[in-house]
């Protein structure tokens, strides 16, 4: 996938504070990572050690303590825990919603919209509203909607962690499909080491507030799909490696 | 659910639905026959003697004074009166309320520091400004309309801006990500999520607007529904007293049932236009 070699996301020792009355946390030190067009790279660490800050400096909506920060290619797309789904409107009208905010929305945009709902088996749900929709279909919604405004970049923010198990394991399947098929470079963070290990094409370790990369595994397993992926001889071993690195005792 | 033709019913599914309806008709039996065993109660016990129909009236009374108005004209002048002052100071003090709890969604800093003032007004019985408004606006219909428009005016921004408080930060990231601005934020995803909250607040500001109103016509008025009350009272007259509050009962009762009618619709537009 990675023809073009070029990083199109880089944090240069990326520093990022947080501040309340009683003092000032460091929440990111000396941050170093870069992410090559088309690749997949999934970020994990312990619980509170700052991923997700990471991603809303990547996003532009925090603005880093210190270093440089570099994206190519546009607004990236964003997708949260929850779907967000507003439910006064239909899919359709969900799946438009940043076109319309973005003042982009015309008859182009608007059938490319619909046409990545139909391809990805959502067309005839385009009526309907999301109480409708299961916790899994909702997601995909979600994940239409932000494709729509056609992002280079994907930041995926625990996507999937709101979801019961089996519906998690399908819909990491068809995501991962959709975002290859759809040739988008994405950053996902996630707290379940299976998921970054069957997602991504590269692995960044965090670690423990203030956070940084603590280790770096370019994931080479057999098969496609995550869940082949899952089965891979060497799943295990890029697991273990990971579960020893993560910082176990910062984790709650 | 699927759907299923009534014979496709199973037999305790069928007892299951005719359970439900024997409940539906008990309820709305027992809401009726409590209002006609009322009326008959009050009107026998008047007649035999065990209230003072002098003092209690009696619902034969109450339905012969409502004549009497409406032959002299007079019931739907004081009727008019009453409803122009509450559906006025209502519409204008959601109206503001509304306005200014949008102001202080959109500057957290104004909202800061404006809070004790809002929650000092809130406490404060605004019947008690009622005669600095009588200097202030006349003794007349303006200072009426005033007092109903302070009532239901503070219950508004306090109800409204909490609906807009209520929706979640991750609903305004997410609309943060995709590059929304505050106006579109707010009119995009906060109001009409808010809806519903509004529609609520609105029910509680007819009932105050109503009690604002009432109050002041004791106070000042020559005319309306509590001018009758106030006035039956001074003369000992009853039956013009019970039969002005049956009147405003129907009144406030429809007036309630008209904003819900408008959430309905309001809900709905918001389902297809939104």
């Amino acid at each position: 996938m990675n023809g073009d070699n070029a990083y199109i996301v880089e944090f240069n020792g990326v520093s990022l504070n947080y501040h309340d009355a009683q003092g000032e946390t460091p929440a990111i030190r000396g941050l170093d990572f870069g992410v090559k067009k088309g690749e997949f790279v999934s970020i994990v660490g312990p619980s509170g050690c700052g991923k997700t800050s990471v991603l809303s400096i990547a996003a532009g909506i925090a603005v880093p303590s210190g270093g440089s920060v570099r994206i190519e290619g546009g607004r990236p797309g964003y997708m949260l825990q929850q779907d967000h789904l507003l439910d006064w409107r239909t899919v359709e009208g969900n799946i438009l919603l940043g076109l319309e905010v973005q003042g982009n929305l015309n008859e182009e945009s608007r059938s490319y919209a619909l046409e990545l709902l139909k391809t990805y088996g959502l067309g005839e749900f385009a009526g309907k509203y999301p109480s409708q929709l299961s916790g899994g279909m909702r997601q995909k919604v979600a994940l239409i909607r932000t494709l729509a405004t056609r992002p280079e970049l994907l930041l995926l923010d625990e996507p999937f962690s709101a979801l019961d198990f089996q519906t998690r394991l399908m819909l990491c399947d068809e995501m991962h499909d959709i975002l290859k098929r759809e040739g988008k470079t994405v950053i996902l963070v996630t707290h379940d080491i299976s998921e970054a290990i069957s997602m991504g094409d590269r692995v960044l370790v965090f670690s423990a507030r203030p956070t940084g990369v603590k280790a770096e595994h370019i994931i080479d397993l057999s098969g496609k799909s995550p869940l082949e992926r899952r089965n891979a001889a060497n799943f295990k071993d890029y697991f273990n490696a990971i579960w020893g690195e993560l910082d176990h005792d910062e984790a709650k | 659910m699927m759907k299923q033709n009534d014979a496709a019913f199973s037999a305790e599914h069928r007892q299951y639905i005719a359970r439900l309806n024997r409940s539906r008709r008990g309820i709305k039996l027992a809401r009726w026959l409590i209002l006609i065993v009322f009326i008959a109660l009050w009107e026998l016990f008047a007649r035999v003697g065990i209230i003072d129909p002098f003092i209690g009236s009696s619902p034969v009374r109450v339905a012969e004074t409502i004549a009497r108005l409406y032959s002299g004209g007079e019931l739907f002048l004081h009727i008019g009166i009453t409803l122009y002052e509450t559906v006025l100071g209502f519409v204008l003090g959601t109206a503001a309320g509304t306005l200014i709890a949008v102001a202080l969604w959109w500057s957290p800093a104004l909202n800061r520091v404006l809070d004790p003032y809002l929650v000092v007004l809130n406490a404060l019985p605004k019947i008690a400004l009622g005669p600095i408004l009588i200097v202030w606006f006349g003794a007349g219909i303006t200072s009426i309309i005033v007092m109903a428009l302070l009532i239901s005016f503070v219950v508004t921004i306090m109800s409204v801006l909490a609906g807009f408080n209520e929706i979640t930060g991750e609903k305004q990231l997410l609309m943060k990500t995709l590059g929304a601005s505050k106006l579109q934020i707010f009119t995009m995803v906060v109001l009409p999520a808010s809806l519903p909250t509004i529609m609520n607040a609105l029910k509680i500001s007819v009932g105050m607007s109503w009690v604002g109103v009432i109050v002041g016509e004791y106070l000042v008025s020559k005319a309306g529904l509590g001018y009758l009350i106030v006035y039956g009272g001074q003369v000992f007259k009853l039956d013009l007293v019970m039969a002005s509050i049956v009147v405003l009962c129907l009144l406030a009762a429809l007036m309630y049932y008209g904003v819900a009618y408008m959430e309905k619709k309001l809900v709905k537009w918001r389902m297809h236009g939104g």
